[in-house]
């Protein structure tokens, strides 16, 4: 799907708002160390403000239980000495990371079930808003677009808000990127970026992180109708269900709203609709047999 | 349509003109690396990011699998400018297969950039309480002033009520191409490209006398390649910070006045030694032409019924708006004018397109307007463009017709003549007429006086 056309603006500048995964639990356990990780994203983001003057770059932090701005470029401060700005974002990841582990703790009581899949919902929707209002500011704007750097497994819980969160993004012509940085593929984003027309990355060898994010996801909107990028060979379009919050491939669709269900239910939930239909039970003998 | 148009050429073309030797030195400062590949076109940009940290040459052929069949035309555009400007070098390996590598010094100092980050050529001077630094704003109205006073000197000296320090030979050099004297003893009037110069944005309008000024700097004893790092570094000042002036060298400091006098620094005299400050024109001379920062606040609004309202004081704009419109009249703060059919005739007749007026009107749309789409009313932009079309209506070659042949032979050979030599231009095989254009017409009659 092609982007929106910035208004009156030169077509290679853009705002890229990423999304950092910081799930302690899953970087604990990662292949890559988070401080390596970080070694490969900022020479990144380096390499985005160096391509244009103009273009601005956002960092979000997607924790477990809470999601927080990390970076902005945009800000006056931070076209100082680049080592001052490094420090500053590490510093500020220690204490989101510190900040998100207690309200952890604190909401589940004694740590009971520790949260494995991190908050994309909430940080999707902080870069929504963000880039909202960036074009609601004025009528010259950079072309803005989202890139999620993924490890976590998907939590089956926000399937509705990171689809809402989904279809935002596909009416104001926002392509959502994603780069998976865990071991399995995630079914959200695959369908994030699909639907978005974003580009959905799983490199192969995390050592060489920074080439892949320079190769593919730096290139502005405009140039990307005449590259070939990489695609998916195939996307997830399982669903959750809205009852339980399991992944379901069968099961029953409300005709009003289209929410879905793994079990029948005599009303939708979502939009209070009734369903006539008779159950159907085992009672009703099977003719056959 | 006017043939020759003033290509508002980038300064990287003239950068990429240097000998290699030249160029090569250029690159070991890390700004002029920033500056050359922030100028590139955005798929040249991605290659560079893509070699950067590549030791071993790539072929051209799996270059060109990075994108997909309609991108190729823009893909040889991307790979001809990165060997033009010597970021990528050609290297021929044993299997005489054409492939690419990026320039050493290019490479290392990208590479540094991108893991230390960026860094600012020269210290600001610490803030001093003797000497009162003028603000961001009066920085930039000082600029404005400076370049106006500048184009107007340019356009016509006799108007301006001071004039700079440029000599006469520099202004010459500066004119050359744009004014030209129709006779010994009247002003110079601006030539097709003079118009087209006014009616450019102010970004090109300076790339445009920069190029002149540095074309011309080998004649006044000064380095070109120093000159185009020492512009290229100023862009990485920042805004609005004072530096001493015995940081420059020699070739600077002679520079610096002359940059001064466009308004592209501001020169003040320090407690101990005189000190610059780069205004906005500095700062956005590395950013490409067809930037919008750079713009200032739009002054026009044009309103559907043709009537122009241009909320400015300046006697430039009134010079350019006086190009395709009627100014009725003029207040202290406005500058009230109508677009009619005379005045637009009176423009085409300069060489100006409609393209060209539509943009400049876009472009400098007053900001109450500026936010409507669109800017300037449809009609008025319509017409604008149906008004140049009427001029297109009719082409007219003078040609000759020829009739009352007496034989169909005779006829057939002279088409073939005509049509030999590209000239025939209408033919009646049935009543035996022939329009061939003017100038083969003696060739013609020798041709049917030896048929005869």
């Amino acid at each position: 799907m092609a982007s929106a056309p910035s208004k009156l603006y030169q077509d290679d500048v853009s705002l890229v708002v990423a999304l950092l995964d910081t799930n302690p639990f899953f970087w604990a356990a990662a292949s890559l160390p988070f401080s390596e990780f970080l070694h490969h994203v900022i020479p990144f983001i380096n390499s985005l403000l160096l391509l244009n003057q103009l273009n601005r770059v956002v960092l979000i932090a997607t924790g477990t239980s809470s999601c927080g701005y990390i970076f902005d470029s945009g800000d006056g401060n931070a076209s100082g000495n680049s080592n001052a700005v490094c420090s500053g974002i590490i510093k500020k990841l220690e204490d989101f990371v510190g900040k998100d582990s207690k309200i952890g703790k604190g909401s589940n009581g004694d740590g009971t079930r520790p949260a494995i899949s991190s908050l994309l919902s909430g940080s999707l929707s902080l870069a929504l808003c963000y880039i909202q209002r960036i074009f609601r500011s004025g009528t010259r704007h950079p072309q803005p677009r989202i890139l999620c750097l993924q490890g976590s497994p998907d939590g089956p819980e926000q399937y509705v808000a990171v689809m809402n969160s989904i279809f935002s993004a596909q009416r104001l012509m926002i392509p959502i990127d994603s780069c998976i940085v865990g071991a399995q593929h995630s079914a959200f984003l695959q369908q994030a970026s699909y639907i978005t027309g974003g580009v959905y990355l799983k490199p192969q060898q995390l050592d060489g992180l920074f080439q892949f994010l320079a190769a593919v996801f730096a290139t502005d909107l405009h140039s990307r109708n005449f590259l070939r990028l990489p695609k998916p060979a195939g996307v997830d379009f399982r669903a959750s269900c809205f009852c339980h919050k399991k992944t379901i491939d069968m099961g029953y669709v409300c005709s009003v709203c289209l929410s879905i269900f793994c079990k029948y239910h005599k009303k939708c939930s979502t939009c209070g609709s009734e369903f006539n239909q008779a159950a159907p039970d085992s009672t009703i003998p099977d003719q056959k047999h | 349509m006017p043939q020759v148009r003033i290509v508002a050429r980038n300064f990287m073309d003239m950068v990429a003109a240097l000998p290699a030797a030249k160029l090569d030195k250029l690159y070991d400062s890390s700004f002029i690396c920033e500056a050359v590949l922030r100028s590139l076109p955005p798929l040249a940009k991605k290659y560079v990011l893509q070699m950067l940290f590549l030791d071993s040459p790539l072929t051209a052929k799996s270059m060109e699998e990075w994108v997909l069949p309609d991108g190729l035309s823009k893909h040889k555009v991307a790979i001809d400018r990165l060997l033009q400007l010597r970021v990528f070098m050609e290297v021929n390996d044993r299997k005489k297969e054409p492939s690419y590598k990026m320039n050493q010094k290019f490479q290392s100092n990208m590479q540094k950039y991108l893991t230390t980050g960026g860094t600012v050529p020269r210290e600001p001077m610490p803030l001093n309480a003797a000497v009162r630094l003028p603000s961001v704003g009066e920085l930039e109205t000082y600029a404005m002033e400076q370049w106006e006073c500048f184009l107007l000197q340019l356009i016509n000296s006799s108007q301006v009520d001071k004039s700079t320090s440029f000599s006469s030979s520099m202004m010459r050099a500066f004119q050359r191409g744009l004014l030209n004297s129709s006779r010994d003893n009247e002003a110079p009037r601006l030539t097709e490209n003079g118009f087209q110069f006014l009616l450019m944005e102010t970004n090109a309008q300076l790339w445009y006398i920069i190029r002149e000024y540095i074309s011309s700097a080998e004649e006044r004893g000064m380095d070109p390649t120093d000159l185009i790092s020492f512009l290229l570094e100023l862009s990485f000042h920042t805004l609005g910070e004072a530096y001493s002036v015995n940081t420059l060298t020699e070739v600077q400091r002679l520079a610096i006045k002359d940059l001064a006098d466009l308004g592209l620094v501001k020169y003040l005299q320090g407690r101990k030694e005189g000190l610059f400050m780069p205004t906005k024109l500095a700062t956005n001379l590395s950013v490409s032409l067809s930037d919008a920062s750079s713009r200032k606040e739009g002054f026009v609004v044009v309103e559907t019924n043709f009537r122009m309202y241009a909320y400015s004081t300046s006697r430039l704009h009134c010079e350019i708006l006086r190009l395709f419109s009627r100014i009725e009249y003029q207040l202290p703060n406005l500058i009230v004018g109508a677009i009619t059919k005379e005045s637009l005739y009176n423009a085409f007749e300069n060489g100006i397109t409609a393209e060209q007026i539509v943009s400049f009107l876009q472009q400098n749309a007053h900001p109450r307007v500026a936010e409507k789409m669109p800017s300037v009313p449809e009609n008025v932009t319509d017409q604008i463009r149906l008004w140049e079309a009427d001029r297109n209506r009719v082409e007219m070659t003078p040609s000759h017709l020829y009739e009352d042949f007496p034989s169909k032979d005779l006829f057939e050979a002279c088409c073939d003549f005509a049509r030999d030599y590209g000239c025939l231009l209408w033919q009646d095989t049935k009543k035996m007429r022939l329009i061939v254009k003017g100038e083969l017409h003696q060739q013609m009659r020798d041709f049917l006086r030896g048929q005869r």
